[in-house]
Formats: C-alpha cells, sequence, structure tokens
C-alpha cells in the first residue's frame, strides 16, 4: 500500500508539472504576443500594406526612371550619397537670430570610365537679411590615377573648393578623351597596317608606319589639358622619326617644318582630316 | 482559425473532465473504507492517475508541435513580406537622396509632364551662388520652353550650336557662361562692399559685368593721385579679365616705384580675382601703417 501511496504522489506530482508546462507553452490561438500579433499585423498589411507596397514600387519606378534621366542628361552618373548635418549655432548667435549649419557630404559615382569618390563640407550662415553657403572643404578621390592630366586638375579644384568646376571640367575632359579614343580606333580600323596605337585605343598618341618605308615614322601625341580656369583644350603635336640618310637629302627641311606645318594643317582642316592627310601622305608612297 | 481553435478547446475541456473526476475520486478516496476498498480504490486511482498523466504528456507534446508549426507557418512569409517592404523603402530614400546630390554637380533637374526642367548652379571658388533653370519641352527639334537665364548671356548662340545635336554639350556650355558670370558679378559685388574705402569713385560695371571701371588709392587718406583700373573680359567663360589698363590720373610723370606698382597691378588684376587682389592692397595698407606709427 505504501508503494501504491507512492506512485499517486509521485504521479499527482507530475500531473501538476505537465499542467504547468501547458500553461507556459500557451496554444497559438491564446498568446497575445508574438504570433497573436503577427496575425494582426498580416490583417492590417493585407487591407493597406499590399497597397502602399504597391505605391511604393511605382514611386521607386518613377524616381529611377528620372534619376536614369538626369544621368544621361548630364553624363554623370552618381551611386552613393549621404549626408551628415551640424548644427553650429552657439547660444549668442540664436540671440542675434544667426543660425551656423556644418554639412558633410559624401558622393560617388562615375563619368564614363573615370569613377569618383568625393567628401566635402558645407557651412550655411544664415543671418537676417540672407543665407550664405560656401564649400569649405574638398576632397576627390579619381580613378584612373594613370591620367596625370587629371591629377594636376583634381588638386586645383580641391585648393579652389570649386565643386562645380570639377564636375564641368571633368565632363569636358572625358568628351574629349571619349573622341580621342573614337578618332585612333577609327584610323586604325580604316588602315590597320599603318596606324599603330601603343597602348591600345586609350593612349594619348597614334604611330603612322609605313611598310614600304621602313624606319619613317610619324608620331601624333594628342594630349587633353585643362589650364587654371577648368578650361579643357587638345593639344597635338607631330613628331617625326626619320632615318639619318633621308634628313640628309632632305633640302626643303620638310621634316624640320613639320610639326608647325602640322599645326596650320591641323587649324585649317580639323583634328580628323589632318591626321588622316598625314597617314595619307605616308601611304601614298605605299600604293604608287 | 476556427480550425485551429476547435481541436485545443476540445483538448483542455477533455483534461479538465479528467482532473474533476480526479479529485472527486480523491475526495471519494479519503472517507473511511474498508482497507480492501481503498487498496481497490488506490488501484483505481493510480490507473486512472497514470491516464491523466500520458494525456497531459501528449497534450503538452502536441502543444509544441503545434506552436512551432504555425510560428513557421506565419512568421516567415511575414517576415518576407516586410524585408520586402523595407528594402522598397531603403531604395526609394537612396534613389531620393541621389536625385537631391545631383545639385552638387552644377546640374540638376526634375521630369516635368513636357520634358525636363534644368537647374543649373552657379558658384564662386566654393561660395555657392544664384541658380537659374531652363525648362526643356522634349520633342523634334528640342525646344527652350522657358528660362531663367539673364538676357544677356548669349543663350540664342548656344541653343544654336549645340542644342539639337549634343544636349549635354548645351547644358554644359551654359553652365560655364552662367557660372563665369556669376563669378564676375561676385568680384564686382565683393569690390563694392567690403573695398568701398580704397575706391575714390562709384564701381562703373556692364550687366554683363564684363567691363568694369573704377579709381583706387593704395593709401586713401594720402596725398598719392589714384589709379584709374579698366578690365575687360573679353572671353565669357572665364572669371579673369582679358586686358586691363592701370593708368596714372596725375599731371606730373609717375616716379620709378610708382610705375613699377602701376604695372605690378596689372599684372595681378590679370592673374587674381577682383577682390582678393583688394584684399592684399588692404593688408599691405596695414602694413604701411604699422611702420608709420613705429
Amino acid at each position: 500500500m505504501d508503494t501504491e501511496l507512492a506512485e499517486v504522489r509521485a504521479l499527482q506530482a507530475e500531473i501538476a508539472a505537465l499542467r504547468r508546462a501547458c500553461e507556459d507553452q500557451p496554444a497559438p490561438w491564446e498568446e497575445k504576443s508574438g504570433v497573436q500579433k503577427s496575425f494582426q499585423a498580416i490583417q492590417q498589411f493585407s487591407s493597406e500594406g499590399w497597397k502602399s507596397s504597391k505605391d511604393l514600387k511605382s514611386q521607386l519606378g518613377h524616381l529611377e526612371s528620372e534619376l536614369s534621366f538626369l544621368s544621361t542628361l548630364t553624363g554623370i552618373n552618381i551611386r552613393n550619397y549621404s549626408k551628415q548635418t551640424e548644427d553650429l549655432t552657439g547660444t549668442e548667435m540664436t540671440e542675434k537670430s544667426i543660425r551656423k549649419v556644418l554639412q558633410r557630404h559624401r558622393l560617388s559615382g562615375n563619368c564614363h570610365m573615370v569613377t569618383f569618390q568625393l567628401e566635402f563640407q558645407i557651412l550655411e550662415i544664415q543671418n537676417k537679411e540672407r543665407l550664405s553657403s560656401a564649400v569649405t572643404d574638398l576632397n576627390i578621390i579619381m580613378e584612373p590615377t594613370e591620367c596625370s592630366e587629371l591629377s594636376e586638375f583634381v588638386s586645383r579644384a580641391e585648393e579652389r573648393k570649386d565643386l562645380f568646376m570639377f564636375f564641368r571640367s571633368l565632363h569636358f575632359f572625358v568628351e574629349w578623351f571619349e573622341y580621342r579614343k573614337r578618332t585612333f580606333e577609327h584610323f586604325k580600323e580604316k588602315y590597320p597596317e599603318a596606324v599603330h596605337l601603343s597602348e591600345g585605343p586609350s593612349s594619348p598618341s597614334m604611330v603612322i608606319r609605313s611598310a614600304s618605308q621602313p624606319g619613317f615614322e610619324l608620331v601624333i601625341v594628342w594630349r587633353i589639358q585643362i589650364d587654371e580656369d577648368g578650361k579643357v583644350f587638345p593639344k597635338l603635336d607631330l613628331l617625326t622619326k626619320v632615318p639619318q640618310r633621308a634628313l640628309e637629302l632632305d633640302k626643303n627641311r620638310a621634316i624640320e617644318t613639320a610639326p608647325l606645318s602640322f599645326r596650320t594643317l591641323l587649324g585649317v582642316l580639323g583634328i580628323e582630316a589632318a591626321l588622316e592627310s598625314l597617314i595619307k601622305s605616308l601611304c601614298a608612297e605605299q600604293n604608287g | 482559425t476556427a480550425g485551429i481553435l476547435a481541436p485545443g478547446l476540445g483538448v483542455l475541456a477533455h483534461l479538465e473532465r479528467l482532473e474533476t473526476q480526479m479529485s472527486k475520486s480523491c475526495k471519494q478516496s479519503e472517507e473511511p473504507q474498508s482497507v480492501q476498498a481503498q487498496e481497490g480504490a488506490l488501484g483505481t486511482k493510480i490507473h486512472k492517475l497514470r491516464r491523466l498523466r500520458d494525456e497531459l504528456r501528449a497534450a503538452v507534446r502536441h502543444r509544441q508541435a503545434s506552436v512551432k508549426a504555425s510560428i513557421a507557418n506565419v512568421e516567415p512569409n511575414l517576415a518576407v513580406e516586410m524585408s520586402e517592404q523595407e528594402v522598397l523603402e531603403e531604395k526609394l530614400e537612396n534613389v531620393k537622396a541621389v536625385l537631391q546630390a545631383y545639385r552638387f554637380t552644377g546640374l540638376s533637374g526634375k521630369l516635368t509632364s513636357r520634358g525636363v526642367c534644368v537647374c543649373i548652379s552657379t558658384a564662386f571658388e566654393g561660395t555657392l551662388l544664384d541658380s537659374y533653370f531652363v525648362d526643356l519641352v522634349i520633342q523634334k527639334p528640342l525646344q527652350i520652353h522657358h528660362h531663367s537665364v539673364p538676357v544677356f548671356i548669349p543663350l540664342e548662340e548656344i541653343a544654336a550650336k549645340y542644342l539639337q545635336t549634343n544636349i549635354q554639350h548645351f547644358l554644359f556650355s551654359l553652365c560655364e557662361y552662367l557660372n563665369a558670370y556669376s563669378g564676375r558679378k561676385y568680384q564686382a559685388d565683393r569690390l563694392q562692399s567690403d573695398f568701398a574705402a580704397l575706391l575714390t569713385g562709384p564701381l562703373q560695371r556692364n550687366p554683363l559685368c564684363n567691363l568694369l571701371s573704377f579709381t583706387y588709392k593704395l593709401d586713401p587718406g594720402g596725398q598719392s593721385f589714384p589709379f584709374c583700373a579698366r578690365l575687360l573680359y573679353k572671353d565669357l567663360t572665364a572669371t579673369l579679365p582679358t586686358d586691363v589698363t592701370v593708368t596714372y590720373q596725375g599731371v606730373e610723370p609717375l616716379s620709378t616705384s610708382w610705375e613699377e606698382q602701376r604695372a605690378s597691378h596689372e599684372t595681378l588684376f590679370c592673374t587674381k580675382p577682383l577682390h582678393q587682389v583688394f584684399a592684399s592692397f588692404a593688408r599691405k595698407g596695414e602694413k604701411l601703417d604699422m611702420s608709420l606709427v613705429s
């Protein structure tokens, strides 16, 4: 009888524990927090949620198309932008109704093959009469870094804190860069034997050689320069490489004056026609 | 949801019935009975307790499983939907921010029903200045519907050259002109506002701010005659003058040192912004004063 009583007590204890376990794990339909909330959330979502999701999608679509339009319009593709604002207004300033705000901006993107990363600060001072904004710090990182013509220009822009000039000149530089590349590629395609691009179509120089006139070489160096004002302009030069004997025979000093004549030719015919005429002149002997 | 509720209620109710039965039989067993009857009662009691315990065990297991299942059913979907919304919202914020960022390139715009309204911002060496807008109608040919470009900027000329063939070039070219005009205007304004003390007469300027004429003295209180400067900015896309003449408005010829100064001033005006040149004059003037005192 004792063992049976003991068993009864044990069973009762276990039953009590199991009851407690049942209470600790309420069934899904009983719980107020967690899953119940999820249910409520779904109900809300169903009535308003789907609509706002659709709204979001269409809004996003509209803005994304605006962004791609702007990117095409300006030729500049901004991919990331973040901003931090710091209110520097002191109590003295507030009394005089002057407000001073420092903005820290970071943006990155690309303009064709050039990628840029900018960090700059703008200080805004608002007094009773007007609001003045000035760039107080500008840091620019650009890739590719091999464009030495660009690095000088970048330091100048940073020094002057001239944000807009940076983008303007960048745009024109890239335009010229692409034009130079297209022009060189065009001539390479048209005269594959004669035209040589040592560093590929992006190289700043084009070499013209004639198979029938070995030893003769015309090198056209086409640099893209950015001046103090941020103006971008091309600078083309002609270098000649001729065998010693040809120099001796050259009574009219045509070879010596070639670089100068080239400049004149550029002025008269423009870049493409001038280059074409040079190629033809060297290769004409080949055909004739 | 109704389907989930029913079985649960059933199990609970069943367990409660068992409980009531148990407590009834427990109470019954407390009354004095013969040992045999007690033993028999205990046996039954144990039997019933065992049954109750087994059913409770099963119920606990069942609840654990169904809670897990329901959470797995309900929350993943919700999690997916909510994260989708969050992703969309984040993307939207990002796109809005990048659109805002375009004004730092000097060129930004908004789509309109007819085309696009481009906003050109100007600045001079870090100081942000006025903005101008050009409202373009996208059709063939591309047309300027509306703009706030000052009349003395050669907008029609630039449009004639580039608008139809290369809209980017048109916009950046216009940017150049507007920024240069803004910069020249800024320099002239600063000269008038900050260095009026050094000017001996009013600053004469044209609306385009590419022709400036003024007279100035390095030592305002002094006896020397003022210099007369004429600045011509032939290049409308530049903020520095192309032609500078500084003349001396005196009867007697200039001494060598003054002549040197005059020549150096001509160079200064050609190479540095106007207000910065005068700032250097003011600093020199301060130095001169100090030497007089000592």
